[in-house]
């Protein structure tokens, strides 16, 4: 896609955002709309990582999970400042996501895919066990995100917050992808020898894009730890970690505005699966399977790619 | 102080024994295809479940026991059939996806089918334990062992003695050369997942009454499992086994010595460890890239 | 001065010597190529001298340093670029994007910059993308400046990586088998390109089998045989070479 196009994507996007409340008769659809804006700053992130990089991980929401608790430990237990919890959780995330990559991006493939998992699970497990501290199975509350005397007390500033957070968020990675770094991050994606012989240390890319994405994750957990009451290591197991994977492919990799699309989807869909309720995990798992099945690219580069043909 | 260690040693021996046969299916299909199966934990549950509401319905033990492997066969060639085999082309990602969609799949029946609540078997040969140095040894533990190893040495039978188990190897070698020596490989990958489902069934089954099963036990058992086969070298048989041994005689160390807490935590330090320093596990072959 | 110096060069693979006790040197501004049957070690040869490969025995010296065992990417920085025999494309990125990552090391490449879209990146991009344009061009490629990389001929990727490794101004090309698989106009093509590249200074280092081609265009012949050295020199004098002719007609005219 064109830098012009992705402009105009951010732009309509930003229109949607703003129109959208007119379509939200109560505060049900904002948290759905909400929880949809969260997943997809994380989403996007995550994105740089499997689909312009070509790296899996299944263990994000360790991230994420550390970002909530980051900044739901410092405010309810030291009394810091929101903002500035924030802020240290991306720091010490981005700084143990730096440890952990070097190590970890030498393997490929399925290794690759244990490794995160482990590092997600280990992360969810400590969540959970160090009970003094984050409060064990039964979460811990961030208590209201206020910044300079103001606080957001409703669903409806809620929503602006999120879905400014996420324009930038998806400004940001755009600008990324566009630019020599995020060239040679799909280098590295395409063909690692092929990236290096030009001059691509391919291991600092991959490096310097796991962090990109942990931060991401990181901050729109410690966002997420605010608007909860309660944040619990739920948020941050292995199946989060899967979801925001499966959001990522089914949206479509190596394209953010079909990571957005993936997250609002599946965001959406087990509150339409409510419905169902005891048959949720079933349909899931079955729409899980069929799109991978019948649409492997994800949905918006199948539907585009199908577009084309039409006009062609 | 010895009757404790050994103890622990007893108990890491048979959850390490499922978790070997769980890496022993989990490499098998991958040899097959490539395809790492997260649906390999649901085949435990499922062979332990059914067992389970097959003697509630009066099915003698014996009988019950060949019928959950059968039907667990059957949903591990429905999942090659139906979800594995159409998408032999994607990336390793979307079958990753594929697979964990397929778990949740299963899980989303079984708690349908079944309940959530915990469901137990009797021992086979009731729960007398046997006294060694201090260290009580129950028989179903024995059953555990016992079983594991017949299971290896007959997969070892089958891979190096019978035409299908050849095909089989050939097919996990080079898929192109096998097919030039007429050797079917769709057919090899669909006995590959019944093997597989098989294997996760027999786990199953002999571990119930012990740990007791609901439709969620497949998902832990599955990862340590995956652990276990990674920890070998993903595709190496015996690896698989050191690796099960190994991940379940460490998880009952630390959970002993340690906290219990942190016991499911210790598979997934074992492998970051083992992965930082022998990127391809203990025993798997290291390759040059070729360019 | 020489540019590339291989002093005493081994590379083991499990017993198989694929390149024993070579040694030869490569000066600036001149055409070189490696040529051998098949198994020789070309590829090989190759992947030591471009960092893809450690040496087992040996040293590379390259304008002076010793750079034996540096990875790929450092080799680059000190001007050295290849193309691949097995094609090594970036298949999900557009053909003019190919190029353009091989201007990486002359971009500005902050994590900072690029993620806020400073003006710096704007600009630079905008000149890289004319640059690799006017390189696809050179090599022969203006009917690709569209293409998806993953829709293109193999003949055209061929010369893709050329132009992707000529992007990152090498002071030193190695072409391994530029023309493999090739017709007779496409390798004419080829042949051309390379030697409008060493016309501009740049020194050239190909592997190839088409000897109609390598005698034509080469300044310096080096021929291995099982890794190790048969014979160098002129095309004339490879030509006239007795234990040539041999290794080429088969083992009994010796």
């Amino acid at each position: 896609m064109f830098r012009n196009e992705r402009m105009i994507g951010l732009a309509v996007l930003a229109v949607i955002i703003a129109i959208l409340p007119q379509f939200l008769p109560n505060n049900y659809y904002y948290d759905v709309a909400i929880q949809a804006g969260f997943n997809a700053i994380v989403c996007v992130g995550l994105n740089l990582l499997i689909g312009y990089a070509g790296q899996i991980s299944l263990g994000h929401a360790g991230f994420f999970g550390l970002g909530a608790y980051a900044s739901a430990i410092l405010c309810t237990r030291y009394g810091w400042p929101p903002i500035l919890a924030l802020l240290a959780g991306a720091l010490v995330v981005g700084v143990l996501a730096f440890v952990l990559a070097r190590p970890i991006l030498k393997l490929k493939g399925h290794y690759l895919a244990m490794a995160t998992l482990g590092i997600g699970i280990i992360i969810s497990i400590v969540l959970n066990t160090e009970a003094q501290i984050t409060g064990g199975p039964d979460g811990i509350s961030a208590g209201p995100f206020s910044i300079g005397g103001y606080t957001i007390k409703t669903e409806q500033t809620w929503y602006w917050v999120v879905g400014g957070t996420l324009l930038v968020a998806i400004w940001l990675a755009n600008n990324l992808v566009d630019s020599p770094v995020g060239r040679a991050l799909r280098a590295v994606n395409g063909s690692e020898v092929g990236a290096e012989v030009v001059g691509v240390d391919t291991a600092r890319y991959k490096v310097l894009v796991f962090v990109v994405s942990a931060v991401f994750a990181s901050v729109a957990g410690s966002l997420f730890a605010h608007y909860l009451p309660q944040i619990t290591p739920a948020k941050a197991d292995f199946f989060k970690s899967i979801e925001f994977v499966t959001m990522v492919v089914f949206g479509g990799m190596a394209s953010t505005f079909g990571s957005l699309v993936g997250a609002v989807f599946l965001s959406a869909l087990p509150q339409v699966l409510t419905v169902f309720e005891d048959y949720e995990a079933m349909i899931l798992g079955a729409i899980m399977m069929g799109t991978m099945i019948f649409m492997p690219r994800g949905l918006v580069p199948t539907l585009g790619s199908l577009l084309v043909r039409r006009r062609g | 102080m010895l009757a404790s260690f050994l103890q622990f040693v007893f108990s890491g021996i048979t959850v390490g024994s499922i978790y070997a046969l769980c890496g022993l299916g989990f490499s098998i299909i991958f040899n097959a295809s490539h395809v790492i199966n997260f649906a390999q934990g649901e085949f435990i549950m499922i062979g332990g479940m059914a067992t389970v509401s097959l003697v509630a319905l009066g099915v003698p033990l014996p009988v019950a026991i060949l019928l959950a492997i059968l039907a667990t066969m059957l949903v591990g060639f429905a999942l090659e059939k139906f979800a594995v085999e159409p998408a032999r082309k994607a990336s390793v990602t979307t079958l990753i996806i594929i697979t964990i969609g397929a778990s949740i799949f299963l899980r989303g029946i079984a708690q349908e089918l079944w309940d959530k609540n915990f469901h137990k078997l009797p021992p086979f040969s009731g729960d007398q334990p046997f006294l060694i140095a201090g260290a009580s040894l129950m028989p179903q533990s024995l059953w555990v062992i016992g079983v594991t190893v017949v299971v290896i040495v007959g997969l070892g039978w089958f891979f190096n003695r019978t035409l299908e188990g050849k095909a089989m190897l050939a097919t996990s070698f080079n898929t192109l050369a096998a097919q030039l020596v007429g050797v079917n490989t769709k057919k090899v990958l669909l006995m590959s997942f019944g093997l597989s489902a098989m294997l996760g069934a027999i786990g199953g089954i002999v571990i119930t009454p012990i740990t007791f099963t609901n439709y969620e036990t497949g998902i832990m058992l599955g990862l340590k499992g995956f652990s276990a086969a990674v920890l070998g070298g993903l595709g190496n048989g015996m690896g698989a086994v050191v690796g099960g041994l190994i991940v379940g005689i460490a998880e009952a160390m630390a959970a002993g010595y340690f906290s219990s807490a942190y016991k499911d935590a210790v598979a997934f330090i074992i492998i970051l460890f083992v992965l930082f320093f022998m990127p391809s596990g203990l025993f798997g072959k290291s390759g040059t890239e070729r360019v | 001065m020489t540019l590339l110096v291989v002093d005493n060069l081994s590379k083991e693979f499990g017993g198989v010597h694929a390149v024993e006790g070579l040694s030869f040197a490569i000066n600036p501004g001149t055409i070189h190529s490696i040529i051998g049957p098949n198994g020789a070690g070309k590829t090989t040869l190759f992947n030591l001298i471009t960092g893809i490969y450690k040496p087992t025995v040996g040293r590379i010296l390259f304008q002076d340093q010793d750079v034996t065992a540096k990875p790929p990417y450092e080799l680059a920085m000190r001007g050295m670029s290849r193309t691949f025999q097995n094609l090594q494309v970036f298949f999900n990125m557009s053909a003019l994007e190919n190029v353009m990552v091989g201007r990486h090391l002359h971009l500005n490449r902050g994590i900072l910059t690029s993620l806020l879209r400073l003006p710096a990146i704007a600009k630079g991009d905008a000149a890289c993308r004319d640059k690799a344009a006017e390189l696809m061009r050179f090599v022969g490629l203006e009917r690709f400046l569209d293409a998806q990389a993953d829709s293109m001929p193999y003949g055209a990727l061929k010369r893709l990586e050329i132009a992707r490794a000529l992007a990152a101004e090498p002071a030193l090309l190695l072409l391994d088998e530029p023309a493999a698989g090739l017709n007779a106009t496409e390798s004419h093509e080829v042949d051309e390109v390379i030697s409008k590249v060493a016309k501009q200074g740049v020194t050239v280092v190909l592997v190839e089998h088409n000897m109609k081609m390598v005698m034509g265009i080469s300044d310096h012949i080096l021929v291995l045989d099982y890794g190790k050295k048969l014979a160098e020199g002129t095309p004339e004098q490879v030509r006239n070479n007795p234990d040539v002719i041999a290794a080429y007609l088969g083992g009994g005219a010796a």
